[in-house]
């Protein structure tokens, strides 16, 4: 007792926030008092903590540990006792002044009984007629995620996630059930009733790698759902084809206020390295290359004329990566009083990045209130701050990318205690940055503040009407502060030092209304119908300065620089979009239940008659365990069918897609100049997806076991996509100076076609014993149908090309025929690459093919190696998806152990193309020792004679150490691109919960100890940090340019909670 | 609940439900920008849009990878060793991929794009209150530069696709090449409506009818010996086109050289009445490939701007040096660095630089910030205003042009032309009358004087692989030789640079970067790049007819 009053202070002092009573008595005139005695039906002993209300009165009385309580009632009230996992049951007063209430344990089924958000309204679970998923928030929360989309990894059927970055609180790719539109590809999140992400509301957010996601805080989830076809997601219209995510928060609940505090800390660290060259090793092969290769001779390097006394060197990998700490706290506080529930939570986490320059950091707070004002009325608010501050130096700065560049003869730091670097200018000598230096001296921070909230006030007409009225607004803001000093690496110098600052803002406001009609008429037809308005106003400003010549490198904020070098910029933006929207939901008996959707959007991002859309959905679910036939079949608890066919629309393309922009450009001429920005397409229409989807799901043996099937099959046409033109029409996607942007068009049709499963299996089941086995699988098929460009495939340049027939963003190059070209017979008789149609001469010389050079397919065979011979290399998006969650519990002992797998998905490892060419200055990967070794088969005879010569390992696929690239062998081809299956053991977790007995006499509700081990092991053949490589863009997914991989944690944690 | 109030709130808010927004809710124009719906409604307007096309990120990558890596560096002028796509460039190894080509090609495009947007605005959006001479004069500045680009393309890749509106390839990206002659006339017909409409003065830096006569002289000269190759003479009616449009320049502009040769690279001097076409970059815009970059080249940290050397170095090869005669030394400094060469105008606060290397770039490198009075200016924003066509220029096309099929020419003004750039490179005024000023002059001209002395007086200007590609067209062999065998020796012996020892004064072949291929006549013209083939197969069918 003592001891838990010990935490509890501590609690509260740590957290300083709950010095409030949160109880208050009120009395009324005119009853008397009743008391009475709650147990439990079976055992009859007594249940402390059950809430015991009159029914529309505010009286409200609580539990004793014997279970007594003492309430003002009159004869004829009814007194409803409430009590989590049991039912709820309503007692008439009589004439007496005690009651007796047996309250009966709820049916283990019943006992999470979904209540599931399908958009301006609930249903519960077994009425649902659209595919929706639905995760628990402790489920999500068992991988200690930083995000909360981090964690829907494997938990789904059918949605795909990816993270874009391993940093901490990076950004994360998510897609349902394939890739539907390749513009705007992310879902529309909707916490709340707040818009977060889809088309027009992604909060503010700066600096490379940050996820504009980051801000929910992943305790204060109570579940997702994720709505996953048209029949589902129609109702959310215009932003709604790539799925929707509607997360709900904790709310107040339970008539005992409660105070639950959860905690982890842990330490990361990098689950494997790149094995790459260490100084011996590259000191041996700069002196063979030298010797050795044909047209070097240029750089010898005196420093490593005997390789065998050279050490190690430097691991570049080691220098930047490091164990790294994280923790998490959260606070809770709810509870429900009478009228008024509510819900504060305060949280704080923080992860430092594994490697050097990265860190996240949050603090949120939230507030949910739900009043019931009168009869009549209820009004509520769901309300969130989030403060975070992420440091982005390593990704800013490209910082792994340059580690694996970084040359091992180059030491950290000097003796002297300077920072190492190029040391020599003569020969082959690169001037790569020391990037431990530059991830450790560049500053690069991102501070984001967001408000989101969502005010409603319902009324209620009468028992069939209800009004909801919402405004919604978030507002968020980010500011970014960078500072690159000067600074000496060897022989790269920086002398100029230079600071920026950028801010920018978001205002999201949303107003909406609708009206619920809902009855039962004649206790056998079940009426919902729905209407109402919403407009949208997204604003968004930012502005950015910068200044350079600091005097010093300790500047802080840009005023410290040299005024005359100052440089500002600001933008400003609006969209709008404004629906109409209405749904209808009917069952007969419970039998038959049909939902029909209807919306209509109108967007500014298009021109006068293009801009509104209509967006409409049908679905129809037969409960059949409700027939006659099934009613008595024990072992099937529940069965239904579901069938659902809908459209949606998708607006994701600029805000200003339809006309030209000019920009202000300085000039060597007098005054400044009006440069154009974009090519213009007022043509742009809306994007349309068609999507059916069959669904069967069922429950058996008690509950114990229960799968769903869910079969798709979904078009879209006009897919909206910023056009990668050929460069002949000088308009380019993404950073190329001087390019006009690219035309935002309706570019063709896509389908994906895929099947979702889930099934889950309580094997054992005794009193002590728990074994529960659950499995999701996808699939999905995506097939582009149709192109409107005249034939031309969409290129992902250099590696991928998006052509009918075939899946999005298929990696396309050559495929190496076998190896190298081993000897003269090779030489002779294997196509070679051709210039201008003429194919190339082979020989020592420059400008000529040689032995060593690799072999690529004559696809045609036509003699000659040129654009004909290139073939598709594989989908950089996995075939299947596999998650497999096994939970044991013995006792009070759980271990949880939950592996997530893609099978089928290719990676383009371009680390690779550059560690592996004997051509470059910068690192070298371990590999490359694995070079074409051209030997004389008469030593006596001509070292440039093809016939004197042959490969010795004519099968490798690294090419011999030659100072020519005639061949083109760094092409895109096959030898870059890897099977990225994989095997992840995502989460071990084990914990106990301490007995009730134990801890109830110091008011513990709940304490749960854990230990828990994330990204424990990967079985892959990638050769790389990590296969799993997230991309915004699916033209250009899957490619591996020195990714931030994920961390391995190792976590301890505490859940606590507290009553009364 | 009171009836009244709960009627009340109802009908309210059912009047709230119903209500839609205004109507125009959904009219969200661009804030922060000018849109071109709204914009070239007055002269000023044209005159900002045109300026846009003078410099900017448009330009900097042609500047930066292309000027110089094709024009000086493929012809063999200078040697650039450890940028891999340049080395390709010195051993004649240039494959589809390379970096250079690519850069070419699409920067080349870039500035299409971007003349035809203007273009098509100002013709589609502009309202009949700005008079039509206006207009023109905007559009011929646009069809000028766009000119000039389709003029480029031509040289290197010969058949190309010909854009004339950008948005045209949203529906139909997919197109010809279109025959290399076409693609000359197009060029031409740009530069025609642009002699026509552009004024005979205008604000500093500004085209005017001269830079586009200049232009088109060259054009013409070119054009002259296309597909002449059988009969080995070039078309008199062309030849009789340059001539007569250099000879408009010359005589009518009222234009002079400018006195002193090492003036024309200074930035002081930039936009010289010697100037038909400079680019107009400003020292602000220094963001990667925006800002003139070619600082970089500097050698050392004194003379660049903020103290920070550049991090690639051009070095001259020894047959350009070679070319130089000995008197030629004015030129010669302002255009390459020997050891123990002084300059007394770069790093003056400090008294002048002088260069201990052994043999480098000069031209382009301007000075550190306060050589040229350019506080904003770094390695990556040079204020140099380089010409890509100037007076001198001109004087040797009329040369050229006058020459024609013969072996050799005494025409006297012909021969004065020549002359007068001769004697301005000596530092000896070249419009004197003055005999002492007649040193170096000569009495008759033949190809190779004028082929040597376009190449000296233009060095590291981004002309002399023009030069080349000209001569080929007509004289293939001739240009083969040029490039490998002349006095006997291989590519291999001419494209290295080399050591000097600046008291004998002598020079000597450093190693080769690689293995220098041979050239052949497959050499004048590349392939396009390979990324660009794979997304429209049809650049390799044969090239058809534009006209």
């Amino acid at each position: 007792m003592q001891l838990t009053k010990t935490i509890r202070l501590r609690l509260l002092l740590l957290w300083g926030v709950l010095s409030v009573s949160l109880f208050s008595t009120n009395t009324y005139a005119q009853t008397r008092k009743i008391t009475g005695t709650v147990i439990e039906q079976k055992t009859s002993d007594p249940l402390p903590g059950a809430s015991v209300t009159v029914k529309n009165e505010k009286r409200f009385a609580v539990t004793d540990a014997s279970g007594k309580f003492t309430i003002e009632a009159t004869t004829g009230d009814i007194v409803v006792v409430t009590m989590l996992g049991f039912q709820t049951t309503e007692v008439v007063v009589g004439t007496g002044n005690t009651v007796k209430v047996k309250l009966v344990e709820k049916p283990s089924h019943l006992l999470n009984e979904v209540v599931v958000n399908v958009g301006y309204g609930t249903v519960k679970k077994q009425d649902v007629t659209g595919a929706v998923s639905s995760i628990k928030g402790e489920d999500l929360r068992s991988t200690q995620p930083t995000t909360f989309e981090q964690a829907l990894q494997g938990k789904v059927a059918g949605v795909v996630v990816q993270q874009t970055s391993g940093q901490p609180g990076g950004g994360v790719s998510v897609q349902i059930r394939g890739v539907q539109s390749i513009s705007g590809g992310s879902p529309l999140y909707v916490i709340d009733g707040v818009f977060y992400g889809g088309a027009i509301t992604t909060p503010a957010s700066m600096g490379a790698g940050t996820n504009p996601m980051a801000g929910i805080n992943p305790s204060d989830i109570e579940s997702i759902d994720i709505l996953k076809d048209a029949s589902a997601t129609a109702i959310y219209g215009s932003q709604a084809t790539n799925g929707v995510v509607v997360i709900t928060t904790k709310r107040g609940k339970g008539a005992i206020p409660s105070i639950s505090y959860e905690m982890y800390t842990g330490y990361q660290q990098l689950p494997s390295k790149v094995q790459v060259m260490n100084l011996k090793e590259f000191a041996t092969f700069i002196n063979e290359r030298n010797n050795k290769g044909a047209g070097w001779g240029f750089d010898a390097r005196p420093e490593f004329v005997n390789p065998e006394y050279l050490g190690e060197g430097t691991d570049w990998q080691d220098a930047l990566f490091s164990n790294a700490p994280m923790s998490n706290h959260s606070l809770s506080v709810s509870g429900n009083e009478g009228r008024t529930s509510y819900f504060f939570s305060g949280s704080h986490f923080k992860q430092v990045g594994i490697a050097t320059g990265s860190s996240f950091k949050r603090t949120s707070f939230r507030l949910n209130l739900d009043n019931k004002t009168t009869s009549w009325l209820k009004v509520g608010t769901s309300l969130q701050f989030v403060h975070m501050n992420d440091n982005v130096g390593t990704s800013s700065g490209n910082v792994i990318h340059t580690a694996l560049s970084q040359t091992p003869d180059i030491p950290i730091k000097n003796a002297d205690g300077s920072w190492g670097g190029a040391y020599n200018r003569n020969g082959w000598v690169n001037s790569t940055v020391n990037p431990f230096a530059v991830a450790t001296i560049n500053v690069d921070k991102v501070n984001r503040n967001q408000i989101f909230d969502n005010t409603y006030a319902e009324i209620i007409f009468s028992r069939n009407w209800t009004l909801r009225n919402e405004f919604n607004a978030s507002f968020s803001m980010a500011n970014q502060e960078r500072f690159n000093p000067s600074y000496t690496f060897g022989t790269v110098v920086n002398n100029n030092n230079g600071g920026a600052f950028g801010y920018s803002q978001t205002l999201n406001t949303v107003f909406r209304n609708y009206l619920t009609y809902a009855r039962v008429f004649r206790n056998k037809y079940n009426v919902n119908i729905m209407g109402g308005h919403e407009a949208i106003l997204d604003q968004s400003e930012s502005s950015s300065g910068s200044r350079s010549n600091f005097p010093t490198n300790n500047a802080v904020g840009i005023d410290g620089g040299d005024p005359t070098t100052a440089r500002t910029g600001s933008s400003k933006g609006h969209t709008a979009v404004e629906s109409y929207f209405g749904r209808l939901n009917f069952g007969i008996n419970e039998k038959y239940l049909f939902t029909a959707n209807l919306r209509g959007d109108g967007s500014s991002r298009f021109v006068r008659g293009n801009r509104w859309v209509a967006t409409y959905s049908g679905a129809f679910a037969w409960r059949i365990k409700n027939e006659k036939f099934l009613k008595s079949v024990k072992s099937v608890n529940d069965l239904k069918l579901r069938l659902g066919y809908g459209l949606t629309n998708n607006q994701g393309i600029s805000a200003t897609a339809y006309t030209t922009t000019l920009s202000t450009v300085p000039t060597g001429l007098t005054g400044i100049a009006q440069s154009l920005d974009n090519v213009p397409n007022s043509k742009v229409k809306w994007e349309t997806t068609k999507a059916s989807n069959i669904g069967l799901e069922g429950t058996f043996f008690n509950w114990r076991a229960n799968f769903s099937i869910d079969l798709y099959d979904k078009t879209t046409d006009g897919l909206l996509l910023q056009l990668p033109l050929p460069m002949y029409s000088g308009a380019a996607v993404g950073w190329s100076p001087g390019a006009l942007i690219a035309p935002f068009v309706n570019i063709g049709s896509i389908n994906n076609k895929g099947i979702d499963l889930n099934i889950g299996f309580t094997a054992v089941k005794t009193k002590k014993f728990n074994w529960r086995t659950e499995a999701n699988m996808s699939h999905n098929i995506n097939e582009v149908l149709k192109l409107n460009t005249d034939g031309a495939s969409l290129n992902g340049w250099p590696v991928s090309r998006t052509v009918v027939g075939r899946s999005i963003g298929e990696f396309y190059g050559y495929k190496v025929d076998g190896g190298v070209y081993a000897n003269i017979k090779e030489l002779q008789e294997h196509a070679r690459p051709a210039k201008n149609g003429d194919i190339l001469p082979y020989g020592p010389n420059g400008g000529s093919i040689w032995l060593g050079d690799l072999k690529f397919k004559d696809k045609n065979g036509d003699g000659i190696i040129d654009e004909d011979d290139q073939y598709f290399l594989g989908s950089p998006r996995p075939k299947f998806q596999l998650g497999l969650n096994n939970t044991f519990s013995y006792k009070n002992f759980n271990l949880n152990v939950f592996f997530t797998s893609n099978i089928g998905n290719k990676v383009f490892n371009s680390m690779r193309v550059q560690g592996e060419w004997p051509g470059t200055s910068f690192g070298y990967l371990k590999t490359l020792n694995n070079f074409a070794k051209i030997e004389m088969i008469d030593p006596n005879g001509s070292p440039t004679d093809p016939a004197n010569l042959h490969v010795i390992n004519p099968e490798t696929r690294v090419v011999s150490l030659r100072n020519d690239n005639t061949n083109g062998n760094t092409r895109t081809s096959d030898s870059y691109v890897e099977d990225g299956s994989f095997l992840k053991c995502k989460t071990i977790n084990f914990s106990y919960t301490l007995p009730t007995k134990l801890i109830e006499k110091a008011h513990i509700n709940s304490l749960r100890l854990y230990a828990s081990v994330s990204n424990a092991f990967i079985i892959t053949k990638y050769s790389g940090l990590d296969p799993e490589i997230g991309s915004w863009d699916p033209l250009t997914a899957g490619v591996d340019g020195g990714f931030y991989p994920q961390p391995r944690v190792f976590t301890f944690g505490a859940n606590i909670k507290l009553t009364k | 609940m009171n009836s009244i109030i709960k009627a009340i709130t109802s009908s309210l808010l059912a009047l709230l439900l119903l209500a839609s927004c205004s109507k125009d809710f959904l009219d969200r124009p661009p804030l922060s920008k000018v849109n071109a719906e709204t914009f070239y409604q007055t002269p000023q307007d044209l005159r900002l849009a045109t300026a846009a096309l003078y410099a900017g990120n448009l330009w900097g990558d042609w500047n930066q990878n292309c000027m110089l890596p094709v024009g000086d560096i493929l012809s063999g002028n200078f040697i650039v060793g450890w940028w891999g796509d340049a080395a390709q460039l010195n051993t004649f190894s240039v494959t589809n991929t390379n970096g250079i080509m690519i850069s070419n090609w699409s920067s080349l495009y870039k500035i299409i794009a971007r003349c035809n947007g203007t273009i098509n605005n100002i013709k589609r959006k502009t309202p009949s209150t700005v008079p039509d001479s206006t207009k023109n004069g905007a559009i011929a500045e646009a069809r000028f530069i766009r000119g000039f680009a389709y003029y480029n393309l031509a040289l290197l890749w010969g058949a190309v696709p010909i854009i004339e509106d950008t948005e045209e390839l949203i529906t139909k990206p997919l197109v010809n090449r279109f025959k290399t002659e076409d693609v000359y006339r197009f060029a031409i017909n740009d530069l025609m409506f642009a002699a026509r409409h552009l004024k005979a003065r205008d604000e500093k830096g500004r085209l005017t009818t001269w830079s586009a006569q200049g232009m088109l002289s060259k054009v013409y000269l070119t054009r002259a010996g296309l597909n002449s190759q059988s009969q080995g003479m070039r078309d008199q009616a062309f030849l009789d086109s340059a001539k007569f449009y250099a000879g408009n320049v010359i005589k009518k502009s009222g234009l002079k050289l400018l006195p002193n040769y090492a003036d024309l690279f200074k930035t002081q001097f930039n936009d010289n009445e010697e100037s038909l076409f400079a680019l107009q970059w400003s020292p602000i815009t220094s963001g990667w490939l925006e800002g003139n970059m070619l600082m970089v080249y500097s050698p050392d940290a004194k003379i660049s701007p903020r103290g920070e050397a550049g991090w690639s170095s051009m070095l001259p090869s020894i047959d350009l040096y070679n070319q130089y005669e000995q008197a030629d030394t004015f030129r010669r400094k302002a255009t390459i660095m020997l050891k123990g060469d002084h300059y007394p105008e770069l790093d003056a606060a400090n008294g002048g630089f002088t260069w201990n290397g052994d043999c480098i770039l000069k031209k382009h490198i301007v000075g550190n910030e306060k050589d040229n009075n350019a506080p904003t200016m770094t390695r990556t924003s040079s204020p140099e205003h380089n010409a890509l066509l100037r007076l001198a220029d001109v004087y040797l096309i009329y040369a050229e042009a006058t020459l024609g099929n013969n072996s050799s020419t005494s025409d006297p003004e012909a021969v004065e032309y020549f002359n007068m750039v001769r004697r301005r490179a000596f530092f000896k005024d070249p419009y004197a009358t003055d005999p002492d000023s007649k040193e170096y002059d000569v009495t008759s001209i033949t190809e190779d004087m004028l082929i040597k002395e376009r190449r000296v007086e233009l060095a590291a200007e981004g002309h002399y692989w023009n030069d080349l590609v000209r001569l080929a067209y007509y004289n293939s062999p001739k240009a083969i030789q040029i490039l490998s065998h002349g006095g006997g020796s291989s590519a291999a012996s001419k494209r290295v640079s080399f050591t000097y020892d600046n008291k004998t004064k002598t020079a000597k072949a450093a190693e080769p970067n690689g293995d220098i291929v041979e050239p052949t006549i497959g050499s004048f013209t590349f392939p396009i790049p390979a990324q660009e083939v794979t997304a429209n197969p049809k650049l390799l069918e044969p090239a058809v007819s534009y006209y």
